[in-house]
């Protein structure tokens, strides 16, 4: 009896063991670093579609330029300020008016000081065929800095005359469309 | 006495139909009872956690390879989908007891009761949601993100619970036990629907497309505003005992021996209810928008709309879409159902080679084999297990189980399990995936049960 009550504490006892001592090998829980997502988010920006009439003023003649004016506070959200690593701004303008234009877009901090700015040139079409101008902005170290500072961009569409263009009238042929996105890098260390 | 302790997904093949431990009877309240009662000490007599994950496990991360942790990471987040889950399960019993009613051996009634509290969490792996945070929508462009695979649960509750249990003859054994739970606190986000696209626009870049139909339901959630921590201990202790959010549930089960050699079992677990009215709160994010850029419309051209107001149009179709209504509307929601059945063959009876009327030696069979299956409805899919089983009487007061089992979690979980008494206090432990114990590291799912029961044995014995 004395040995069967030694054989089952003995039996238990190697199960106690094995629980005790199962054992967690080659790893290493130190590399445990912070995390790092880098997605890369795509979104549709400003959208342009005009014709001829959108140049003209009430009395029918060329404006010099035309202008708008937005307030992006989203660019200087502490979401951007502290993920936003770099940024692409991607335009494409498709003109066929027979009219060549700049494209300026210029970025205003709080104060209205101008951080950024840059422009497309686009050239007129003639023969009011569809004219693709691409262009990419990026937005890197000191660049992205002053975007992250921007608060309101201003489009502004001038007017260029060349040898080849004409005037625009109220009926002139063609339009002229941008379409734009942005390609924002974000990271997060957690 | 009992002292439990455990870890691994709510599975307990290694308890279920071990006879000779008298918990047995609480997964299925149907099952033989060759006892005249047993008392579970108050907070010690069932201690259970078990927690498991599919997918990876630890070692994928942690290996000490020299390999980059995060690209380890991304490799683990881009192996899994959206049918990985992880699951944790936790039991302690506050009191338990049973006891025969009559004392014939061929007819009797075996009631049991007691009080347990238990803690379930239960979450698929949202992968689409950890593609959008790894990736963006860049170069995703018509992808559906998935936003229904976000799918989590968990609760606390207690469980006040009374079975019945009619030995109806030598063949039949029937049992069901009712219960009453009584919900401290639970979260649930089950219910969710919609998606996030980005698409090739008809006259911009891209066209993106929110189809937001989420839904979070909690209860007993206020505790955790409260300043005063003993307070909030002290609501939680009321809820403990019938002062949550109350359901009503039943188990089912019996044991059918068509001759001495063969055993045919079966169980359903939790078929019941918990209807959530008290200290309620919803969150619900409804709503559907597509963005395709922001118009600008130039102030000179149309002078009532400038670009300024078409952004802030936009900016009000977000701040409306991702607005969070929250109610406080009561609910219901179904207590995860488990089904447990088992086929066994007994054979191998003990022969004393000399009659001896003084020999009190057990003359039942010394050996089973069988087959077990265990079910268990999920909010997506049925978890399942099955598992071959050896059940060994080494001597009249040792017994030992072991399992071999196969579910989500592995194909190679071996399982050991043993009960000994010593007068009337009976002793077991049982492990699970005991291969996985050279390297916990490499298991998705660890198990182990160990405990102490103080039982009222047959007058015959």
């Amino acid at each position: 009896m004395k040995n069967r009550f030694f054989k089952k504490k003995y039996l238990a006892l190697i199960i106690v063991l094995v629980v005790c001592f199962s054992c967690i090998k080659d790893t290493d829980f130190d590399q445990a670093t912070p995390i790092t997502l880098t997605p890369i988010m795509e979104v549709n920006l400003v959208e342009i579609q005009e014709t001829s009439p959108s140049f003209l003023d009430s009395s029918g003649t060329e404006m010099p330029f035309i202008s708008d004016l937005i307030v992006l506070d989203v660019l200087s959200s502490d979401f951007f300020n502290d993920n936003l690593i770099k940024a692409e701004l991607v335009f494409q303008v498709t003109n066929s008016l027979n009219k060549a234009f700049q494209i300026k877009m210029d970025f205003y901090d709080l104060a209205d000081m101008l951080q950024h700015s840059f422009s497309i040139d686009i050239d007129n079409s003639p023969s009011h065929t569809f004219l693709v101008t691409e262009h990419t902005e990026v937005f890197e170290a000191m660049s992205l800095a002053a975007l992250k500072a921007s608060i309101k961009l201003d489009i502004t569409i001038t007017l260029v005359s060349n040898a080849t263009s004409s005037v625009l009238t109220d009926d002139s042929d063609g339009s002229i469309a941008l379409t734009s996105k942005g390609i924002f890098y974000l990271e997060f260390t957690q | 006495m009992g002292v439990f302790v455990s870890l691994h997904a709510q599975n307990k093949q290694l308890l279920y139909g071990f006879k000779d431990v008298p918990q047995q009877i609480l997964l299925n309240p149907g099952a033989q009872v060759d006892h005249r009662g047993y008392i579970g000490v108050p907070l010690l007599s069932h201690i259970h956690f078990n927690a498991g994950i599919t997918g990876f496990s630890a070692f994928d991360v942690f290996a000490d390879d020299g390999k980059d942790f995060n690209q380890k990471i991304r490799d683990v987040v881009y192996n899994m989908d959206a049918k990985d889950f992880f699951g944790f399960n936790q039991q302690l019993d506050i009191f338990s007891a049973g006891f025969r009613v009559n004392t014939s051996l061929e007819k009797f009634v075996f009631i049991s009761f007691g009080l347990y509290q238990e803690s379930d969490v239960f979450s698929y792996f949202p992968k689409d949601y950890a593609v959008l945070a790894y990736e963006g929508n860049f170069n995703n462009l018509n992808r559906r993100f998935d936003l229904g695979q976000l799918n989590v649960s968990a609760e606390v509750l207690s469980v006040f619970h009374l079975g019945v249990n009619k030995k109806i003859n030598s063949k039949w054994t029937v049992g069901f036990r009712g219960k009453i739970y009584s919900s401290i606190a639970q979260l649930s986000s089950t219910e969710n629907n919609g998606a996030f696209t980005t698409e090739q626009g008809t006259n911009s870049f891209l066209n993106h497309i929110f189809d937001l139909d989420m839904k979070l339901q909690t209860s007993g959630l206020s505790f955790l505003d409260e300043p005063n921590a003993s307070e909030g201990i002290g609501i939680l202790k009321k809820r403990l005992l019938f002062g949550g959010n109350l359901g009503l549930g039943i188990d089912l089960g019996f044991t059918h021996q068509p001759s001495p050699e063969w055993t045919i079992d079966a169980s359903l677990q939790d078929i019941g209810f918990i209807n959530y009215s008290k200290d309620v709160k919803n969150y619900i994010l409804n709503g559907y928008l597509e963005y395709d850029g922001i118009q600008s419309v130039f102030p000179q051209v149309v002078s009532d709309q400038t670009a300024q107001d078409y952004w802030d149009e936009v900016k009000n179709d977000f701040d409306e879409l991702f607005k969070v209504d929250s109610t406080t509307t009561a609910y219901t929601k179904w207590r995860p159902i488990k089904l447990n059945s088992s086929v066994s063959y007994n054979f191998g009876k003990k022969i004393e080679k000399e009659c001896n009327c003084l020999d009190k030696s057990d003359p039942t069979f010394q050996n089973r084999v069988g087959a077990h299956l265990f079910a268990m409805k999920r909010p997506n899919h049925l978890q399942w297990a099955l598992s071959a089983f050896y059940y060994r009487k080494l001597f009249k007061g040792l017994q030992l189980k072991t399992t071999y089992t196969v579910d989500a979690y592995s194909f190679k979980n071996v399982g050991l399990g043993m009960s000994a008494a010593v007068g009337a206090v009976q002793f077991y432990i049982m492990a699970d995936n005991l291969l996985d114990y050279q390297n916990l590291a490499k298991s998705q799912s660890v198990s182990l049960q160990l405990g102490f029961n103080y039982i009222f044995k047959n007058n015959e014995n």
